[in-house]
């Protein structure tokens, strides 16, 4: 039997989380057996998450230093507020999510859109092409790109010079930095996006389109109308898990710049990675963390009202 | 049981297993062992270590089994970049770690002061040859109440690396530089006639910062544990450094490649760095044989040294270590012997901490690749004379702090002064320390 | 109007509908080959590292620093190959990091695939905890939990074993938040006939869902199998010994204090790329409409 997916427009507006099933409402008893198959996974994540999970609560709660460690409340949060780092990695995140994602998500859009016409030859070469940088192993391509980017002599500033343009001092720049940052990011994931989301708009039926074609609509149109509409779910997957990314960025600046110059590309992930192994103060490390699942959950939440509720 | 009861339930468990089973601060180390170091000693060890470190204890492993029946030395490479990210977690957790590691000097008072129990007291191990070691190292390796818990290795010595042929094409008399205003003007000479800058430095990593504070006997604390990054030898490095590339002399390189690339393309006339350079120089640019000496660092005034250290490790062995005695005995082995320090200099290019090693005949050999100088003698002769300088546990975070306001002030426009105020500021607030003077 | 539409594994007709058949050809070539540039510059900024990769692994690491750099590939391939075996027996690195890889996909997606159809399928007291305890898994940075997760290992006398590598991570969060979205909109008249005509829940499941939902699942193992491949920190962490090593582990150690061996690790992160490359291939249909229907919900 051939695989096949039911795909509901959209123009019914479900609550979240409650599952689609227009008829047979199970009963109290038939909906048992959906705890025997979630079990292995709660049992697992009970066994092995609830320690760390709490652990890392508590320890939040007190200070370490020397080796010692002491009860403290709910200082290290407060610390949180007086410390002008948590701000600026906070800001940085923030400045790294309005930037990158939506210029990786219109990239990967706008790749996908090109590579669904249906002329287009070669879709499964310039696919896989795509998808390699989110295959590459991490030491591997942070390295290429902290050699590629160095100032003199660097492979891109090489390039750049054949293009007649002065090298970028990009690893020592506060502003290049971040740029140097966010492009590393964009390089490894446009691609993987842009799979995900060709894969959506090549669900999109042939019939859509000659519907809006004959209605007269103009490409512009078409695009606005009938594909982004369709495109909704993928896209808030994309959006969603790209923001989470975003806010947990740690392994790109970590091994490109380090956090720096001056914590022009301090993230609170890389912050905290610094208080809590380099200074030994887990405390404060956990503070942040949770801090910073907080507002995740919280910008995460408000995505998908705005995201759902477009018209 | 209801939806709440389950949560609740779960929240309790979970609570009564993080109180029972956690150590906050890794104060689950073990117990404080005495060690035993004798020849006798029997059984299996493991060591972790990274890059030339390994393949010299992988080395000198299979001399001592060889002499030794019935031990087993199992080196591992664990790799440099992540190293401490394995031994914090071991540290911390009070658990996992082997019998031996290797850490790098600048990593020693942090650790001794944040696990004062995780590591074994050398003194029965070392305890009478204090005076044949690195008194840098050995002081750098050493906790609050002076006892070694961290054996000096290798020495990071300082010497000042320049070609002779632009020197000579400069006109200039290499020996006629006496301190550090004397090669600024040399420097300006040379760029003005040669079109070369002077250094190359990594000023976005705070350049050779440190190095020149610690050649006037300061770190970036005091023995009080008091912060000293803003004082005026502190402020004189800064200065240097900014004037130096306000006239052009210093050429920025980020990283280690791309001092490599600059050394390999000439770019500059000097470079201050430790005896570990001559390996890299020797590998990577043999093309330039020839036109390289050395010699000791200029001074700031009459009470600098002529040299400083950047670098070097030494190995320790934590109180975790299933078996103390043998580690003992094989460090002992490694580093308090003259042919095997010489062997690991020759081989691996380490330079060793251990005094009577440099009067070894290896030590003093005419080095073709500097016209015939004896560099390793040379920096032998330095080695005694690096001055003792302070960590504390809060180094990288001052560090950090360092590298802001070396590209600040030098990069940037802010005054040498108020960068480094604003450093000590900073690590003021992160620390709680207080500010000398 | 709510419309239903039936999207089938091969569509019979992809995109935008081409008028260009009447088109002369010309006009076809000025309209397209601007999209074609685009896509050829796209390719070539995703491939350049790449490139510099190839060009490193057959080159001599002293050789690759120089200006201008080297653009061609060397010949140094075999040297760096054989040095890369003889300091870290990248050959016994590989078959580890298939062994891991292939054992923990299989039993992860088990885990992922039940427990993403029980949540989506089914409304059972403690739903919404599980499910917000997933989530927080996904959100909290890994760093505040290796520690704790060390303890427990260390306990457990798991250090420097696969099971440390396997079994904490056996219930991945993502995994299963991506099953639960693709069951969401399972046809449910299916699961109901099965029960009109007697079927227990779990040959329901096993007989009626899964075959149905294999693109989904596709998808899932080649998501999990890429992300324990290129697992970094834990393994680091719980790997004790030079032969158990995993591949990022192994590349690791080329990075040294001062030198890197560039060629040896371009050469090594080359070499791992490749299982992932075919494993693409090969499942690049099933990925791509799997990814389709997980995705494809509210």
């Amino acid at each position: 039997m051939t695989a096949s997916l039911i795909v509901r427009e959209h123009g019914t507006r479900r609550a979240p989380g409650r599952p689609r099933t227009g008829s047979g409402r199970l009963t109290a008893r038939r909906q048992r057996p959906g705890l025997w198959f979630a079990l292995p996974a709660a049992a697992l994540l009970l066994v092995f998450f609830a320690y760390p999970l709490a652990t890392s609560l508590l320890q939040s709660f007190f200070s370490t230093k020397g080796g010692e460690s002491t009860f403290v409340g709910l200082d290290q949060y407060a610390r949180l507020f007086r410390d002008p780092l948590v701000l600026k990695s906070l800001g940085t995140a923030l400045l790294i999510l309005v930037v990158q994602v939506p210029i990786m998500i219109a990239l990967a859009v706008g790749l996908a859109y090109i590579l669904n016409q249906a002329w287009v030859r070669f879709r499964s070469g310039f696919r896989l092409i795509a998808f390699l940088p989110a295959i590459t192993t991490l030491v591997a391509y942070s390295v290429v790109f902290r050699v590629m980017m160095t100032t003199d002599g660097g492979a891109l500033n090489q390039i750049l010079g054949v293009f007649g343009a002065a090298p970028i001092d990009w690893l020592n720049n506060e502003w290049w930095a971040r740029v140097a940052v966010i492009a590393s990011i964009t390089w490894r994931w446009t691609g993987y996006n842009m799979v995900i989301i060709l894969a959506g708009l090549q669900a999109i039926p042939a019939e859509l389109y000659e519907a809006a074609r004959i209605d007269g609509a103009g490409r512009w149109q078409t695009f606005w109308h009938i594909v982004v509409p369709q495109l909704r779910p993928v896209l808030i997957f994309t959006i969603v898990t790209s923001t989470i990314g975003a806010l947990q960025l740690f392994d790109e600046n970590f091994i490109l710049t380090g956090g720096g110059p001056n914590n022009a590309t301090l993230t609170p992930v890389l912050y905290l990675y610094k208080i809590g192994f380099q200074q030994f103060d887990f405390g404060y490390a956990d503070a942040i963390a949770w801090m910073l699942v907080v507002l995740t959950a919280i910008i995460a939440v408000i995505q998908f009202r705005i995201l759902r509720e477009k018209p | 049981m209801t939806r709440r009861g389950i949560t609740f339930a779960a929240m309790v468990a979970a609570g009564a297993l993080a109180l029972t089973g956690c150590a906050f601060g890794g104060t689950g180390n073990g117990t404080t062992t005495t060690l035993k170091p004798s020849a006798d000693a029997t059984g299996k060890i493991t060591i972790w270590s990274w890059d030339v470190a390994a393949t010299a204890l992988k080395r000198l492993a299979k001399e001592y089994e060889a002499n030794h029946k019935g031990t087993t030395i199992d080196v591992v490479d664990i790799g440099y970049d992540n190293a401490y990210d394995k031994i914090s977690v071991g540290l911390q957790a009070g658990t996992g770690l082997p019998d031996m590691i290797t850490l790098e000097t600048d990593h020693d008072q942090g650790y001794l002061s944040q696990f004062p129990t995780g590591f074994a007291d050398l003194t029965p191990v070392f305890g009478s040859m204090k005076a044949d070691f690195d008194p840098f190292k050995w002081d750098a390796g050493s906790d609050k109440d002076g006892r070694l818990r961290m054996a000096p290795w290798d020495s990071g010595t300082v010497g000042m690396f320049y070609r002779t042929d632009y020197f000579s094409q400069a006109g200039i008399d290499p020996a006629s530089i006496k301190t550090w205003d004397d090669l600024v003007s040399a420097g300006e000479t040379i760029k003005a006639k040669l079109g070369k800058t002077l250094l190359t430095a990594d000023l976005s990593a705070g350049g050779p910062f440190s190095m020149l504070l610690q050649q006037q006997g300061q770190g970036y604390f005091n023995a009080d544990g008091e912060i000293t990054v803003n004082t005026p030898e502190a402020v004189a490095v800064m200065t240097l450094l900014k004037t130096m590339n306000r006239k052009g002399l210093i050429k920025n390189a980020k990283g280690w490649d791309a001092s490599v690339t600059s050394a390999k393309d000439g770019d500059s006339a000097v470079t201050p760095e430790a005896v570990w350079w001559i390996g890299t120089l020797e590998g990577e640019a043999p093309e330039l044989s020839g036109k390289y000496a050395v010699r000791d660092l200029p001074l700031f005034d009459d009470q600098s040294a002529p040299t400083s250290n950047n670098g070097g490790s030494g190995l320790a062995i934590p109180t975790q270590a299933k078996n103390p005695d043998l580690a003992a005995a094989f460090m002992k082995f490694v580093l308090a012997d003259d042919a095997n320090q010489a062997s690991m200099m020759k081989n691996e290019g380490l330079f060793p901490a251990f005094l009577p090693a440099l009067k070894s005949d290896f030590f003093q050999q005419p080095d073709p690749y500097f016209g015939g100088q004896k560099v390793y003698q040379f920096f032998g002769d330095l080695t005694p004379k690096i001055p003792s300088i302070t960590f504390t546990s809060d180094q990288s975070a001052a560090s950090d702090a360092i590298t802001n306001a070396v590209g600040a002030a030098v990069l940037g426009n802010t005054d040498p002064k108020k960068a480094l105020d604003d450093a000590a500021q900073q690590i003021a607030t992160a620390t709680g320390r207080k500010i000398a003077g | 109007m709510a419309t239903e539409l039936i999207v089938t594994g091969r569509a019979h007709r992809r995109g935008i509908p081409s008028r260009a058949r009447r088109e002369p050809l010309l006009r076809r070539i000025v309209l397209r080959s601007p999209v074609y540039l685009v896509l050829v510059i796209a390719s070539i900024l995703s491939l350049i590292p790449f490139a510099w990769m190839v060009i490193a692994s057959t080159h001599k690491t002293s050789d690759l620093f120089v200006t201008p750099l080297p653009i061609l590939p060397g010949g140094e391939f075999w040297q760096n190959l054989g040095r890369l075996q003889e300091s870290v027996g990248f050959g016994q690195v590989m078959l580890n990091s298939v062994l891991v890889a292939v054992l923990y996909t299989v039993f992860s997606s088990i885990i992922s695939v039940m427990c993403g159809y029980g949540l989506a399928t089914y409304r059972f007291r403690g739903r919404g905890v599980l499910m917000g305890i997933i989530l927080v898994t996904m959100m909290i940075p890994m760093q505040v939990l290796l520690v704790p997760l060390f303890q427990m290992m260390a306990s457990a006398g798991w250090i420097d074993s696969y099971q440390a590598l396997i079994i904490p991570f056996l219930a991945n969060a993502f995994g299963i938040f991506l099953m639960r979205q693709g069951f969401l909109d399972f046809p449910t008249t299916l699961i109901e006939a099965a029960r009109i005509d007697g079927a227990s829940e779990l040959r329901t499941f096993y007989r009626i869902v899964l075959p149905v939902a294999r693109p989904q699942i596709a998808a899932l193992i080649i998501y999990t199998f890429i992300s324990q491949w290129n697992s970094f920190i834990w393994p680091l962490l719980m790997l004790n010994s030079e032969d158990k090593y995993t591949i990022p582990v192994a590349l690791n150690t080329m990075i040294g204090l001062s030198r890197v061996d560039y060629s040896g690790l371009m050469l090594g992160s080359l070499l791992a790329t490749l299982p992932l490359f075919i494993l693409f291939l090969v499942f690049q249909k099933q990925f791509v409409a799997g990814l389709l229907g997980g995705a494809v919900k509210g």
